[in-house]
């Protein structure tokens, strides 16, 4: 009986039928939806500090996962009938992590757009936390299918990707210089092909002087409304300029480094630069991208100091940064956490933030109905050691470990056998 | 007076051959001294476990050229360009991982020969103290230059390889039945005539047939080649019998991998129902057939390692079959693999050998897996994590540990490849303290 019918029939009914009706009526309305629930869940997540910065929780809370998507995150969630029950007792759980800045368009060749310098995302991610990562323009509007078909499609992390305005992506220099292959229409029609994946446009490497490059990149992405990540091994534009034509929105990243084919964002005293800060207000977003090569302390901590934050963590995973100071993006959070920032700010930057960077507020949030993807992650206490890209180190107390990795419901990562029941000789 | 100027002449004649001989002297020291600053990378402090030297104590390490300089107590720091301390640390020879599938690729017709679900190995090696692998027969002799030019000489860790018997090697598990593409002339030449420093035996491997054939054909290239066989006997209903395999098919030094997989219905496995290890297995391994770990994704359960641990069935050989299924999984690298056989209760050393000195002997490359002077300087550095750990099985049950073992650094060539905690890098901010 549809519940209106009901409670028009007890309108008319004698008030102690309508009372013992309404009695009954209320002990099912309680009992269905309710033991409905409990059976739905798949995966409950007991005890642990959920941080989940979109939905400002901060604090000990029960997660449970049904049918792949997050089904409730409240205190004290009855185990009883949960399928798997996890004790997160001690640690943190947060959304998934957003590696912002990767390439992960592998494949034969010796470059990054189907190449061998280029990685498969699921060698490093989950083991780190991580479900997202954005491919950083590895490929163009010509290769994308490609890319989609042979790693994309094939990973189990979420790989999204922002589009090379070079039309064949990464591909090495010197094709990489061809302005005849930086069509803005062609890549703005192929990104709004894929809506669901490309979220944005890129600029990465030009050794001219002449602006076409850059403003063909800004065009493509005014016309399909996504944001530039501009990586700038464009050591003949100067930073003032590339940061007074970047929109609000736009990233920059590649941002804590010294290197020879950019500006540095701090001057020679050491502070940031006016347009730096004029930028920042503006709301042009900064990106960590670390890489082999282009993550310093001596220039982040004094950006710290001075409120440069980065908005997004990017990793600049690839071959050649995987074994060096880098690791994975969760070695880059916990130098950050080592620097001085706090737990909650530094999750919020990996998840909520960067989602906002490539406008996908689906993502890094565990808010009801949102696909489950979360990070369980422990801090170790001891003493460490974590290096920049000029060998030089940083003495810290704390590390963060990615104990669990769930991606769409699915533990996909389990360092300790959280999720596990013990051996038996039975 | 005369006379006794002679003799101080003479004695001042032999004091200047003492000085020429003292300055002689002092000339070789400095030499010495010379030689001294010649020293890379030194590690102080750690605790070496050497097994082919039956190094297991506390000894520094002197890295010089890419090569091993010297391993002894208290070498001198002053010489040494870049100092390492290492105490309370293992320092290993490079760890060997003699079971992985590396030939990555993106055909996307075939599994692991130049496929997806192999992968590229330095994402997995350096940071688990790993400095060789052996690809465990994704290539066959027809695709084993196209693995070599794609995927080993691109690689910083130094790839080994078994070579498939079958001529197109792991393209999918139809292809390997193909008993007309199991040519063990070809795959011999292969190994003898154009690739001996890098191919180190033949695999065999996913046969359906009801009988030895591909085994046969294996062990006829691996006498050919003068290289051991690695056995993976694939499914069979019945199940084959791998008592009749290790006593009448395979030789001394060839090899079974998978040991402690446990699907009885598809496969003879080691311990029977009642948890015995049955009695062949032991006159196997006295035999000298080697037993292979091969965990994988498949192919590892605690029914069958933890009884056999027990009961003194050890596997000669440990390893990881690092593949897409392996890697995420109960397996994950070496460090997590080596860290289970510790806490099922072997001792470190015993762990170390399985998976340097050993497999360095089983592949005959015994210029690997140790530290003598003169080796090429391969060299993981360990620390042993105390506290409460799980470890999984590839059924996903739980075993659990007190003891992780956590690679520091890792040197390949003499060089750090994996550096996890900045171990002799200065501080950052050294000059404002």
């Amino acid at each position: 009986m549809p519940l209106s019918e009901s409670l028009i029939k007890i309108r008319t009914m004698g008030i102690l039928s309508r009372i013992s009706a309404v009695i009954i009526l209320g002990f099912f309305l309680f009992l269905i939806p309710d033991n409905g629930r409990a059976q739905d869940i798949d995966i409950l997540l007991k005890g642990g500090h959920v941080i989940d910065p979109k939905n400002k929780i901060d604090g000990q809370m029960d997660v449970a996962i049904s049918n792949g998507k997050i089904f409730k995150v409240a205190q004290n969630i009855p185990a009883c009938n949960a399928k798997k029950v996890v004790d997160a007792t001690g640690m943190y759980v947060t959304p998934g992590l957003i590696d912002l800045h990767t390439h992960v368009f592998v494949g034969s060749s010796s470059a990054f757009a189907d190449g061998f310098s280029s990685l498969s995302p699921d060698d490093i991610t989950f083991k780190a936390g991580i479900t997202t990562v954005v491919d950083a323009g590895t490929s163009g509007w010509r290769n994308f299918p490609l890319f989609k078909k042979q790693v994309i499609d094939r990973s189990q992390t979420r790989v999204l990707a922002f589009l090379n305005i070079a039309g064949s992506g990464m591909t090495g220099f010197p094709s990489e210089e061809d302005l005849n292959d930086m069509d803005s229409r062609m890549t703005s029609l192929v990104i709004q092909q894929y809506p669901d994946i490309i979220v944005g446009v890129k600029i990465g490497h030009y050794r001219g002087s002449e602006w076409i490059p850059f403003d063909r990149a800004l065009e493509a992405g005014n016309i399909a409304n996504v944001p530039l990540l501009v990586e700038c091994h464009l050591p003949l534009y100067p930073l003032d300029e590339i940061l007074k034509r970047l929109r609000p929105g736009d990233i920059y990243t590649h941002t804590y480094c010294t290197a020879v084919d950019r500006t540095c964002v701090l001057d020679d005293q050491g502070r940031l630069r006016p347009s730096v800060i004029e930028a920042q207000k503006k709301g042009v977003r900064f990106d960590v991208g670390h890489g082999g090569a282009m993550f310093h302390f001596s220039v982040a901590a004094p950006c710290l100091k001075q409120g440069l934050v980065p908005d997004s963590f990017g990793s600049d995973l690839h071959r050649s940064s995987m074994n060096s100071a880098m690791k994975n993006m969760l070695e880059t959070m916990s130098k950050f956490l080592n620097l001085g920032m706090t737990l909650q700010d530094v999750v919020f930057r990996a998840t909520w933030n960067s989602a906002n960077s490539i406008k996908r507020s689906d993502l890094g949030h565990l808010s009801e109905g949102a696909d489950a993807d979360i990070a369980i992650l422990s801090i170790r206490k001891g003493t460490f050691g974590f290096t920049d890209t000029k060998g030089n180190r940083l003495a810290g107390d704390r590390r963060l470990e990615a104990e669990m990795t769930i991606r769409a419901g699915k533990v996909v990562w389990d360092l300790n056998g959280m999720a596990a029941t013990a051996w038996t000789n039975k | 007076m005369e006379n006794n100027m002679m003799i101080n002449k003479r004695k001042n004649s032999i004091i200047s051959i003492h000085a020429l001989l003292f300055l002689f002297l002092v000339f070789i020291a400095s030499n010495q001294i010379v030689n001294a600053q010649t020293i890379d990378i030194l590690l102080k402090g750690g605790h070496v476990i050497d097994p082919k030297n039956k190094t297991d104590s506390q000894m520094d390490v002197a890295i010089s050229d890419g090569k091993i300089l010297q391993v002894a107590p208290d070498i001198s720091v002053k010489n040494a360009r870049t100092v390492i301390d290492v105490t309370g640390m293992y320092v290993t020879p490079g760890l060997i991982d003699m079971h992985v599938h590396a030939f990555h690729g993106t055909d996307p017709d075939s599994y692991i020969a130049d496929g997806w679900d192999a992968l590229p190995p330095d994402g997995f090696t350096f940071r688990a103290g790993v400095t060789t692998v052996v690809d465990a027969g994704s290539s066959g002799w027809r695709n084993f230059r196209d693995f070599k030019k794609q995927s080993i000489d691109r690689s910083q860790t130094r790839v080994l390889a078994f070579l498939n018997i079958v001529g197109v090697g792991m393209v999918g598990r139809f292809e390997e039945q193909n008993v007309s593409d199991m040519n063990p002339v070809m795959a011999a030449y292969m190994i003898n005539r154009l690739y001996p420093d890098i191919l180190v035996g033949i695999k065999s491997a996913h046969y359906w047939g009801a009988d030895f054939t591909q085994v046969d054909s294996a062990v006829k290239a691996g006498t050919l080649a003068n290289v051991p066989v690695m056995v993976d006997l694939g499914e069979h209903h019945p199940p084959l019998s791998i008592e009749e395999l290790f006593m009448k098919h395979l030789r001394p030094g060839d090899i079974w991998t998978h040991t402690y997989a446990n699907a009885p219905k598809d496969r003879e496995v080691p311990v029977d129902e009642n948890g015995k290890v049955k009695p062949f297995i032991f006159e196997a391994q006295k035999r000298g057939i080697i037993f292979d770990v091969g965990h994988g994704g498949g192919a590892f359960h605690w029914a069958q390692a933890i009884p056999s641990i027990q009961q003194g069935f050890i596997a000669d050989v440990i390893s990881s079959d690092l593949h897409i299924g392996s890697m995420n999984s109960g397996m994950k690298d070496m460090t997590n693999l080596l860290s289970k056989f510790l806490n099922m209760g072997l001792s470190i050393e015993d762990v170390i050998l399985r998976a340097t000195w050993k497999p360095a002997n089983v592949i005959k490359r015994t210029d690997l897996g140790n530290l003598s002077a003169g080796t090429v300087a391969d060299v993981a550095v360990f620390s042993l994590r105390k506290g409460d750990f799980g470890f999984l099985d590839v059924r996903g049950k739980k075993m659990k540990g007190t003891q992780k073992l956590e690679a520091e650094l890792t040197i390949r060539a003499g060089k750090i490849v994996w550096n996890l905690n900045g171990l002799g890098a200065p501080l950052w901010d050294a000059k404002n303290k």
